[in-house]
């Protein structure tokens, strides 16, 4: 292949020959996604840290897989000698969502692991700190899971103001008092 | 009169919610025995508006209104950030004289949140005319945004496929005018605050980020190159046209409140200079590279990582598409997030209680973008 992503199919040979379990994918120059097993998660990480230079935690992302019944945490590992962004993708089963902590390797790590636990349940043994975050008491599901019903909830805890029951058509209101019409994009698909 | 406060006695202090010292709002939970800060910690909530739930339930083009106000002295990074991720995703081009306006759009708003922050830095130091000053002169920056994208604060201007709308007539003219008249102001400014006797006194050797821990501790931006320690995503990684402009990586040793400002002072400097560069080399021909209808625009599935460096450091953007007509999972990562939390966590014990705002004004921390 092309001698741009040279050191990205290095890094790609070193990760397989260390993790013969992990996937790894070049999205372009600068990007690697690897899908790891979640209980091979501390070890690749830290021999990413001290042995291949990913010393800064971008951050991690929780990602609701529904459908699949699964929790996927993404974290985002960039190094600034090699110019390259790792993802390092782990599922969790949706039923019983635990990782481990990486509060050991970054002290920042701890605060993402707050908000994940807070918005998506999953819970992190080994972070003894978390506690609530941005939420303040609250008792139902976690709100980033697909499955929490935001338009149920603002009902719930909020009126709809007077006058805006017939849901009527900003659009409708304007092109009566200009008189034109309504385009309709309906028609317009390809 | 020691004696009357013990020295051992611990008593706790709240900062915030509603304090000037603090930008925005958030509360910081002090341990402090006589002034000297025990233990800090952070207590955000106030702000979060659920800004990434919301996405998930708008179409994508709806998604370009709500990132804006993710941060609120400089929502541009966002804008560009979410952009730049949806075309990664669809592989769509974007036309070489929308990504020289973009970094227009991207180095006005740098300076705007610059003379917003040496407003905050010199009132926290008990320095009230530098306020005034910045605050005036940032209003002009806020008058050609309003020029070229109709809003002062928010802009919603950089969207997938390019930009908005073109320059309007003349406007080159009226930015050149505004950066000369910054350039100008800067001397003052130097005068007033940053050889100020004052300020050099509050500011050198306050709020130290040791230089071997800084990158462990997750520390970007400013705050990273007061360390001296040279990264900018701009040359890491260059974005737009970065790379096809004149200029240096700025740094400074130190590592303290002072170091910080120094570093941004600079970075003033480079950014009209970017600005004019910008201006000089634009091209002629199209802004935009329309896409699909909103209301049926699909986004192929996949995932995408895209970073800006903001004024504040480095803004990030994990988007995740499933190939529907709504975002599957938008993550923000803002530079506060690491900065206001565990950085200053870890900064607090042993500051002083008059040092707190200072040191919080100088790693740039922005409430809104820790909770979103």
């Amino acid at each position: 292949m092309s001698d741009e992503l040279k050191q990205e199919q290095e890094i790609t040979q070193i990760i397989h020959k260390t993790f013969k379990s992990a996937a790894v994918e070049i999205k372009r120059a600068g990007r690697l996604a690897v899908k790891l097993r979640s209980d091979l998660l501390p070890p690749f990480i830290s021999y990413l840290k001290d042995y291949m230079q990913f010393k800064h935690l971008v951050m991690i992302s929780g990602v609701d897989w529904i459908e699949e019944n699964a929790f996927e945490l993404v974290y985002h590992l960039y190094s600034y000698e090699r110019k390259i962004h790792v993802m390092v993708k782990v599922r969790l089963d949706r039923n019983n969502p635990q990782m481990q902590t990486l509060l050991p390797f970054w002290d920042h790590a701890g605060t993402y692991e707050r908000e994940i636990h807070e918005m998506l349940g999953i819970h992190f043994e080994g972070n003894p700190d978390l506690g609530e975050f941005i939420l303040e008491d609250w008792d139902d599901i976690p709100p980033m899971r697909r499955d929490f019903k935001t338009v149920e909830y603002v009902n719930d805890l909020y009126e709809w103001r007077e006058g805006r029951e017939d849901r009527q058509d900003v659009r409708k209101t304007i092109a009566e008092q200009y008189d034109e019409t309504i385009p309709d994009f309906d028609k317009e698909e390809k | 009169m020691a004696g009357i406060i013990k020295q051992e006695k611990e008593t706790t202090l709240y900062l915030g919610p509603q304090h000037p010292g603090i930008t925005g709002n958030m509360m910081i939970e002090l341990k402090v025995t006589g002034d000297t800060i025990q233990r800090g910690k952070t207590h955000v909530g106030y702000l979060h508006r659920g800004f990434e739930k919301l996405m998930e339930e708008r179409l994508w083009m709806q998604c370009f209104p709500i990132v804006c106000r993710i941060c609120v002295p400089e929502p541009d990074p966002n804008e560009e950030n979410l952009a730049r991720a949806i075309e990664e995703l669809e592989g769509r081009e974007v036309p070489e004289r929308a990504k020289y306006i973009r970094v227009l759009v991207l180095e006005m708003s740098r300076l705007a949140t610059y003379l917003l922050w040496m407003g905050g830095q010199s009132g926290s130091a008990g320095l009230y005319t530098m306020p005034q000053w910045t605050v005036g002169d940032r209003d002009y920056i806020l008058d050609l945004f309003e020029e070229l994208t109709g809003g002062r604060v928010y802009h919603m201007y950089i969207w997938a496929g390019g930009v908005r709308r073109d320059l309007p007539d003349g406007f080159k003219g009226r930015v050149l005018k505004v950066m000369d008249y910054l350039e100008e102001r800067l001397v003052e400014y130097d005068r007033l605050l940053f050889e100020n006797a004052i300020f050099l006194k509050r500011a050198i050797g306050v709020g130290v980020i040791d230089k071997e821990k800084a990158m462990e501790w997750g520390v970007v931006g400013p705050p990273l190159r007061g360390c001296g320690i040279a990264h900018d995503v701009r040359k890491d990684e260059p974005y737009e046209v970065y790379d096809k402009l004149d200029w240096e990586l700025i740094t400074h040793e130190g590592g303290d409140v002072y170091s910080r400002a120094m570093v941004r002072r600079k970075e003033i400097e480079q950014s009209i200079s970017i600005i004019r560069q910008v201006l000089d080399k634009m091209p002629s021909g199209p802004v935009h590279n329309p896409g699909p209808n909103p209301l049926k625009w699909k986004v192929p599935s996949g995932e995408a990582y895209v970073r800006t460096e903001s004024a504040r450091g480095e803004f990030g953007y994990y988007v995740v598409s499933d190939g529907s007509l709504r975002p599957r999972r938008v993550h923000v990562r803002g530079p506060a997030y690491v900065h206001g939390v565990s950085l200053l966590e870890r900064m607090l014990p042993g500051t002083n209680i008059a040092d707190v705002s200072f040191i919080m004004n100088s790693l740039g921390t922005c409430p809104p973008e820790i909770e979103r």
